[in-house]
């Protein structure tokens, strides 16, 4: 019941793109394409998981007893940029097929802000490891579902007439303000 | 082959170097800062209670924990409130409970007499502009007299409902927060004034 | 002297970072619900660019090739955490009101960006104007979009009432969706603004 409270609050609740402002940089390059943001996604989701799984270990038996704390923020960083090498390299000589879809999403996935951030909460918030994993994997498809959303409204506006001021990017900005209204309607779905 | 290795070699000799460079560097910093880092959440419940019980002059830690009669509302640590005297003035609970954004954590002050001194929000996760609203020193339940929202509470009669909409004043449209806010201070109210008594009634 | 200023003042409007060139939008839209956080986060993020840069641009003939991405990293990160530890001891508060968004500095993507194209090739001075310039444009957008919401969604400035009693603050611009709005009409000003004063954009362009 717990684990799938962290699961809603994470992926619709709390969405990590519309509702607190994360990976803006991915959402933004990515969504002007359905099919592109579901590459994405699934990249995302894939490296959101094995960083938790990983920096969550790492965190409560290596530094938090060494009282190392304050070398979390480079230990983290530097975890999910040695994981997204790992995957790349591991991809490109097993799966090719999977790393000719996913490949070019991957460099740009280091610095997606919302890895990270989901590796903090999972200490801040005092999860334990399968609680991290849920929410790891809920935040990535809160992150997926709003890619996608916005790809698809991105994709009716080519045709739509816009007022000139607000063509261009200013347009997919009034287009997100709106997909966050009403994803504000969920919020105190779960208390 | 030997060269690439001389190379990977080197290559990872720098990498050490610098990681190494970054923690001796951040190692000199958090010495400096941690002691400040540590010191604040401390200094906050001081203040806090110096805030609530203006006339204590030291507060004891107590040495148990004190049970909610609400299962949905925690408490952590408690303080008695003493005077120079060594008279016991009030207890001040840290009690946490869920609210619209998440938990909140509430310090609540019980006096000897009636009920609440008054209560000091310490942390709240509610929407800004809404919820947050219980926290901010702009928002007035009653703007001619500057009464914020936690500051009603302040002499409140443990008899009382504590009803929202009917003796608790309600934050503008955000019910949920001020029911959830108020449910904290009155389970907290209740398990402290429980405890003065038995301290009245047990003489210790 | 003109070719600092140019490098300087290139940041500001042209190449903007957060305006034209889409990077490092998370933290300029989720702290900017007060000015105190927009000041707060500007100031934080020029701190850490310049010194990465700088540092960066001083050990430049020292960095191999092929591990230059996890040294740009552990440089990033080092003054990230600096940062953080200095603004949670003795600015708690704006601290606590940034949260997670002052540790993620990291990956602004602003940063890295000016490292690898910048500094890693450029002499320490020019680095230390570049990081400068992409921080006072960062910062100067952060400072605008924050009034504006801080202005209509509370009625104050700064924490200072400015709002006649009788103003109902529109709560819409201090939640998410008001801060995506605002910031699709602050890129719509700063095109027009490319538009009406062209001698700077060719100013900048000749620098580049």
């Amino acid at each position: 019941m717990n684990l799938i409270k962290i699961f809603l609050q994470a992926a619709i609740v709390d969405n990590a793109i519309l509702m607190r402002f994360l990976a803006l940089c991915a959402f933004i390059g990515m969504s002007n394409d359905v099919s592109k943001s579901i590459g994405m996604g699934g990249a995302v989701t894939f490296v959101t998981v094995l960083a938790s799984a990983v920096t969550w270990p790492l965190f409560h038996f290596v530094l938090a007893p060494l009282n190392l704390g304050f070398l979390q923020i480079l230990v983290f960083i530097l975890v999910i940029a040695a994981l997204v090498q790992l995957v790349e390299f591991f991809l490109k000589k097993n799966v090719p097929s999977l790393y000719a879809a996913m490949g070019i999403y991957l460099p740009l996935i280091t610095t997606n802000c919302a890895i990270l951030a989901v590796t903090f909460d999972n200490i801040t918030k005092g999860y334990d490891l399968a609680e991290s994993i849920v929410y790891s994997v809920g935040a990535s498809v809160g992150f997926t579902l709003s890619l996608v959303l916005l790809a698809g409204i991105r994709d009716r506006m080519k045709t739509a007439n816009l007022p000139a001021f607000i063509k261009g990017t200013p347009s997919l900005f009034v287009a997100t303000s709106l997909l966050a209204v009403a994803f504000m309607g969920f919020s105190g779905l779960i208390k | 082959m030997k060269a690439t290795l001389k190379e990977s070699a080197s290559l990872g000799l720098t990498l050490a170097l610098f990681a190494a460079g970054a923690c001796v560097a951040l190692a000199v910093v958090y010495s400096i800062t941690a002691p400040t880092i540590d010191g604040l959440e401390k200094k906050q419940t001081e203040e806090s209670l110096a805030e609530l019980f203006p006339q204590a002059t030291s507060f004891q830690l107590m040495p148990e924990t004190l049970v909610s009669a609400d299962p949905a509302v925690r408490f952590t640590e408690s303080y008695v409130a003493v005077t120079g005297p060594g008279e016991r003035v009030g207890i001040a609970i840290k009690a946490f409970g869920p609210s619209y954004g998440g938990d909140a954590s509430i310090l609540v002050g019980v006096d000897a007499g009636n009920g609440i001194a008054g209560i000091k929000i310490l942390t709240l996760k509610d929407t800004p502009g809404l919820g947050a609203n219980a926290t901010s020193p702009n928002y007035f339940v009653d703007r001619s007299s500057g009464t914020t929202w936690p500051m009603q509470f302040k002499g409140k009669s443990l008899s009382d409902a504590f009803e929202v909409k009917n003796d608790v004043v309600a934050i503008t449209a955000s019910t949920i927060t001020s029911k959830a806010l108020t449910r904290i201070v009155k389970a907290a109210g209740d398990a402290g004034y429980a405890r003065l008594k038995a301290f009245a009634e047990g003489g210790k | 002297m003109k070719r600092l200023w140019n490098i300087f003042s290139r940041g500001i409007v042209v190449e903007n970072p957060l305006l034209m060139l889409m990077i490092g939008l998370c933290s300029a839209l989720a702290v900017t619900t007060s000015v105190q956080n927009g000041i707060g986060m500007g100031a934080a993020m020029t701190f850490v660019i310049f010194f990465a840069e700088v540092v960066i641009s001083l050990f430049r003939k020292l960095i191999p090739n092929s591990a230059r991405i996890p040294i740009f990293i552990i440089v990033i990160a080092a003054f990230t955490t600096m940062v953080d530890l200095v603004m949670k001891a003795y600015t708690p508060d704006l601290s606590k009101a940034m949260g997670v968004f002052i540790p993620l500095i990291v990956v602004n993507c602003i940063i890295m960006g000016r490292v690898e194209a910048f500094a890693s090739k450029e002499k320490p001075l020019d680095a230390g104007v570049d990081a400068l310039g992409m921080g006072v444009g960062y910062t100067w957008v952060l400072v605008g979009i924050s009034a504006f919401r801080e202005l209509l969604g509370n009625g104050t400035l700064a924490g200072i009432q400015i709002m006649p009693d009788a103003y109902v603050p529109i709560l819409f611009f201090t939640l998410p969706p008001g801060g995506f709005l605002v910031f699709g009409l602050f890129i719509s000003l700063n095109f027009w603004l490319k538009k009406v004063f062209p001698a700077a954009a060719d100013a900048a362009k000749e620098a580049a």
